[in-house]
Parts: structure tokens; sequence; C-alpha cells
């Protein structure tokens, strides 16, 4: 079973600047059409995921990260009484 | 290999029958064995060999489904985030699965995605010419009968749609939450998925808000530009406004977000005015109110007692007919400069649901580095978390009743 892997935030950046310059390229012969409509709808997906995943790297606090790693150590001992 | 697990909270004497599944399209397990309370008289018994997972809805009580509808980038995953937090506890993606994977778990609730519902992936969507708001790019008929399993203590294997290769993952099995929340952009458009909703919610974020909030979200990304966040949100419309929107006369709770009064000319989207409508004359839910019930009423909280800055605070509340329906509004211009603020408006509202003296400004404080937090929208959208709460205990209340009727008839 091949399990899939998670695309980086900085793949996700290019694909979006990919989409936005597709979009524009689909639009310039007829703005109203399904393909255009479509194009766009994507800018937006990729969007929406970019901004997702910016959001789950703002999360990362160095120090919780080492702790989840580390719990025994000095700085990341801690006793519920 | 087998994992079995058998959980009964009822006396012994509590009926539950075995099922089959003979539909393979509903995405069953291979020889899964399905207890759940019996509703059905006529039962086959099956028998099973090799793995099997067996699972009881406990006793009678039933998973409570909840819709939530809203446009993407209108701020879903803040109000999940706030309404999983009432139920304590931090929601997370279900371990030791898809990475890519929409579905957010923790103990009380399950949310699930409807996009993991897309019928045409994206390049199928591209090569068509539709939108994913167009219906004919969703399976409504796996997603009903997908969230009536679940309803009904069933597990299934649900699809997921990865958002960023834009393809459809092999599927993940979701077993019966108490609260299931199906958040996206359909919840409410077919009518047999509408009928399982037990609540449903729609996010309404008017044009110019929307657009001030993309720009903030999208402008640091690169490629994207006014123009581009502009024409992307233009060509979407026609869509929107032909599938989506028309969703909020079904739904129970709408929760619109407007550009402020308070200041002439604004278009910022910083400073909010945000609308609660609450459907009268629903079933476990009694809409909140402002000092009076039933009357209209305009507040200023500002004053001797509570100081704000620039531009003030202004609720307001009142009867009103919302597509032909009784409802009560309940709205909110302006932001909090601080907690004190909040608490002083809390005292002032009745009928929100809440355990202890305080619960809404403390659960707003819990998440203060959350969007919204100093507005109407985390204001409105944590009483509506109450609210769902409450209507969740008041139905596992009536189940319990239910079968102690029906041994004495």
């Amino acid at each position: 079973v091949i399990r899939p892997v998670r695309a980086a935030p900085e793949s996700i950046s290019e694909k979006v600047e990919k989409s936005i310059k597709e979009a524009e390229e689909m639009c310039s012969d007829d703005p109203a059409s399904g393909e255009c409509v479509a194009a766009w709808d994507e800018v937006e997906e990729l969007s929406a995921a970019a901004s997702h995943a910016r959001d789950r790297k703002k999360e990362n606090d160095p120090l919780e990260n080492y702790c989840k790693d580390h719990p025994e150590t000095k700085e990341c001992r801690t006793y519920d009484n | 290999m087998a994992a079995c697990a058998v959980y009964t909270s009822q006396s012994l004497n509590s009926t539950c029958s075995i099922s089959t599944p003979t539909k393979t399209h509903l995405g069953f397990h291979q020889k899964q064995v399905v207890f759940y309370s019996a509703s059905k008289r006529t039962s086959k018994r099956g028998s099973s060999s090799g793995p099997c997972v067996i699972t009881c809805s406990a006793g009678d009580s039933q998973t409570v489904v909840i819709g939530l509808a809203a446009d993407s980038g209108c701020g879903k995953s803040t109000f999940m985030r706030r309404l999983t937090s009432v139920f304590g506890g931090a929601a997370e993606p279900p371990k030791g699965g898809n990475p890519d994977s929409n579905t957010l778990i923790s103990d009380m609730t399950t949310v699930i995605c409807l996009d993991d519902y897309h019928s045409l992936d994206r390049t199928g969507r591209k090569e068509k010419g539709v939108t994913a708001l167009d219906p004919r790019a969703n399976d409504f008929d796996l997603m009903y009968e997908q969230v009536k399993a679940l309803k009904s203590g069933i597990a299934v294997d649900k699809p997921i749609y990865n958002h960023v290769t834009g393809l459809l993952d092999p599927p993940e099995l979701i077993k019966p939450p108490k609260i299931l929340v199906i958040e996206g952009l359909h919840p409410m458009f077919d009518e047999r998925v509408r009928d399982l909703l037990d609540f449903s919610i729609y996010l309404d974020i008017s044009n110019e808000v929307k657009f001030a909030w993309k720009i903030q979200r999208d402008m640091a990304e690169r490629g994207h530009s006014l123009e581009s966040i502009k024409a992307s949100i233009d060509a979407r419309k026609p869509d929107f406004d032909a599938y989506i929107d028309p969703q909020k006369q079904y739904a129970d709770a709408v929760i619109e977000v407007l550009p402020t009064q308070l200041i002439p000319d604004d278009n910022e989207g910083k400073v909010l005015r945000v609308r609660l409508i609450m459907k009268e004359g629903v079933k476990h839910f009694s809409p909140v109110y402002l000092f009076d019930e039933g009357s209209s009423i305009s507040w200023i909280p500002c004053g001797r007692k509570l100081t704000c800055s620039y531009p003030g605070i202004k609720f307001s509340y009142g009867p009103d007919t919302y597509f032909g329906h009784e409802v009560s509004v309940l709205e909110m211009d302006g932001q909090f400069d601080r907690l004190d603020e909040l608490i002083y408006v809390e005292s002032h509202l009745s009928n929100i649901s809440t355990k202890f003296y305080g619960e809404i400004t403390q659960q707003m404080l819990k998440h203060a580095d959350f969007p919204g937090s100093n507005n109407g929208t985390g204001l409105f959208q944590t009483i509506v978390g109450l609210k769902i709460r409450d209507l969740y205990e008041q139905i596992s209340a009536s189940k319990t009743a239910t079968p102690l009727e029906a041994t004495k008839a």
C-alpha cells in the first residue's frame, strides 16, 4: 500500500502561481466560458489550501515540537501535582 | 487480527440487531458486522469469519447531525474549532491515516468536509468546464447514503478529496460519532441530506467582506494581485448565487457578516456588523434574546459603565421575517477592545444555554488568537456552539426517555 505524503507548503505556493497564470490565459479568449470559470475555481481551491498550510505552519512552536520528542528533558517536564 | 469491540450502555434487555450490509456501493468494509439499536423489526443474521469490526451505537444515543454551509475562505474552520471546543477536547485529523485528510475527530464530534463527495476531481472539472460549486461535480447519492448510515450508527468508508493534489484519494473509515458535523458548500442542497440534519447553519459573508478577507488571505501569496482575487470571486459568483446562496433559506441559524455602519464608507472589512438570524419554532432550539423576548431593541453598551474606543459597539435585537419564516435577529456592530466589555454584554443576553455565568466570555478568551475573537463573528459562533450543545443534550435526553414508553406499550 502506498501511503500518500502531504505536499509541502512551498509546492502549493508554486501551484497557486501557476494556476493564476493558467486562469488568466484561459480567460483571455472567452471570459464567460466554463473553462475560464473552472480555472478560477482552481485558483480559489489552491489559495485556500495554501492559507490552511500557512496556518498549520504558524501553529508550530519550536519548544512544543521539541517537547513532543523529548518529554523527559528539564525544559519540558510537567507535573500535574 | 480481528479487532472487535462491543459497547453496551443500556441494560441487557436492550435490543440490538445484527445486520450484514448487502450494498457495496455504500463503502462498507467487507465482512463487517454492525450492531445497532433495533428500529427495524426485520433483521437478518449474518455470520462472519475473519476480521470484523463490531460497533454498537451506544444504546439509544443516535448520532446528532449538524450541517454547516459556507463558501471557501469564509471562516468555516474557525467556526469548527470554536464548536468542538465547546464540547471539550481538541479536534485532530484521524491518527495514522492520510496526512491530507479533511476530517477532524474529537471525543464528541467528527467533522467531515463535503468536498470529499466530489464526483469529479480537479482535472475532471476543468475538462467539463464546471466549478466545485456546481451540483454536477458532487455525488449527492453517496453523501446521502453515508450520512444516513452514520446517523443510524453504521461506520462508512468515505472518500478523501485531496485539496493539494486535486485528486480523490483512497477512502478512510469513519465511525459513527455522538455529533457529526458536515461542513462544506452543499450540506442543505439535496433534500434527502437536508432532512437528515438535526440543525443547520449558514455563514453568509457579504461580497464586500468576502473581498476584504480574501485580500488579507491571498495578497502575500506569490502571483496574486487585486485583479486576480477579484477575477476569482467574479468568476465563481454565478454558480455561488445559483447553487450555494439559496441554501440559506433552509438554515435554522444564519450568521450574516456585513460592513460596519458605525464608520461611514468603511471598506477595510476590519470592523464588522454581524447578524445572527435564528429561526423560530425549531425543535430543541430557542433563540437568544436581548433584555425582552420579542421586542425590538437597539442598545449601545458604551457609556458611564463601559468605556469603548472608536467606533464603539452597537447591539440590536428584534423579530423579523426571513424567506417567509418567523425569525429573531440579534445584531452586533463594532468590536471589543477588552474582556470586561464582553462579560458586560453576556450578562445582558438571555437564553444563551451556558452552564455557568461567564461561559461565553471564557470560551472566547480561550481562543483569543482565532480570527473574529474581537467582534460579532466570534461571539455568535460561540453562542451557536452552546446552542448546539443544548440541542444535543435535549435530543439525547429524549432518546433515553422513549424506550421506556415503548416497553410500557
